[in-house]
């Protein structure tokens, strides 16, 4: 099951909102380690509305594929190395780059 | 009532001076300066109630990605008033004891993905709400870059006037890049603790 977070982000990209679970954002979540597990605490996304459990649900799959391919994005980023070496790859040699970077993508394919 | 008028006042050789019995009140009126050059051996006022929890156990908390989570001291190195609860986590004033008190709350923080946290804070709660006392990292957001970082560790320190039978709680929060599971760290027991005590007023 995708992470409370996951899907409220996936329900919000739906809507065309945007997501801020930072201290002070629009949307916080809550757990107090009582058995109970993550809920919302508070929702001020302007203009729509707090999800249903079932509008959660919907976002179920989706956001177990989302949270897959952010595994793959994880380590493609620790495979790319650093950008100011790659800004000098490119400088040098752009084709053996761009190699470089399909072999990792390739290496490491989305969901 | 009479007065005393002496310079000094020694106690007998060999013996202790002894000033009133118990159940006696001796009193220093307002504008009296005490003042002491010598040693002090004072029972009865002390920085207590007093309390040192931490994360332990041997094992790092997982908390779920970007949700303000209780951070479950379920360990104490001491509690003058078992007034912490390491089931709840939480500490309590226990009754008679109202006033200032010290309170200091660090955590850990790590993920299972490498250089995974874009952000992360502790929170005290006073009596299940959010206190003005937030201990905020968000290298992400500062830099607008968003790179993420392999961990960091957040600590607060805040003087709150508190009254018998409030409680408080300390509360973790990371946003990752969704790669790995986030945790609090226990650190060989040092990194993640909860602690306080009352000021002598």
């Amino acid at each position: 099951m995708a992470n409370l977070a996951t899907k409220v982000k996936l329900y919000c990209d739906a809507n065309g909102k945007t997501v801020d679970f930072a201290p002070g954002g629009n949307v916080e979540l809550v757990d107090h380690s009582d058995g109970k597990g993550p809920f919302i605490s508070s929702w001020n996304v302007s203009g729509l509305a707090q999800p249903s459990d079932s509008d959660l649900a919907a976002h179920d799959t989706a956001g177990d594929t989302e949270e897959s391919n952010n595994v793959v994005r994880s380590t493609r980023r620790v495979a790319y190395g650093d950008i100011g070496d790659q800004l000098d790859e490119i400088f040098k040699d752009i084709d053996a780059w761009k190699a470089r970077i399909q072999g990792i993508k390739d290496a490491n394919p989305k969901s | 009532m009479s007065k005393l008028f002496v310079d000094q006042v020694d106690p007998k050789t060999g013996t202790t001076l002894t000033l009133g019995t118990s159940g006696d009140t001796i009193s220093i009126p307002s504008g009296v300066t005490l003042s002491s050059a010598g040693t002090n051996t004072l029972t009865g006022i002390s920085n207590t109630p007093a309390f040192s929890a931490y994360l332990a156990n041997d094992s790092d908390q997982s908390i779920s990605d970007s949700t303000s989570t209780k951070i479950q001291f379920e360990a104490e190195r001491f509690d003058t008033a078992g007034a912490f609860d390491t089931t709840n986590y939480k500490f309590t004033v226990p009754s008679g004891q109202a006033g200032k008190y010290l309170i200091i709350l660090q955590a850990k923080f790590g993920s299972s993905q490498q250089n995974d946290i874009v952000g992360s804070s502790i929170t005290l709660k006073i009596n299940g709400s959010d206190s003005n006392s937030t201990s905020w990292l968000g290298p992400g957001y500062i830099s607008g870059t968003k790179d993420p970082i392999l961990g960091n560790q957040l600590n607060l320190s805040t003087l709150v006037d508190l009254s018998a039978s409030d409680y408080l709680e300390g509360y973790a929060f990371i946003k990752t890049n969704g790669a790995g599971t986030p945790k609090v760290q226990e650190g060989n027991d040092l990194a993640t603790f909860f602690m306080g005590f009352k000021l002598i007023e």
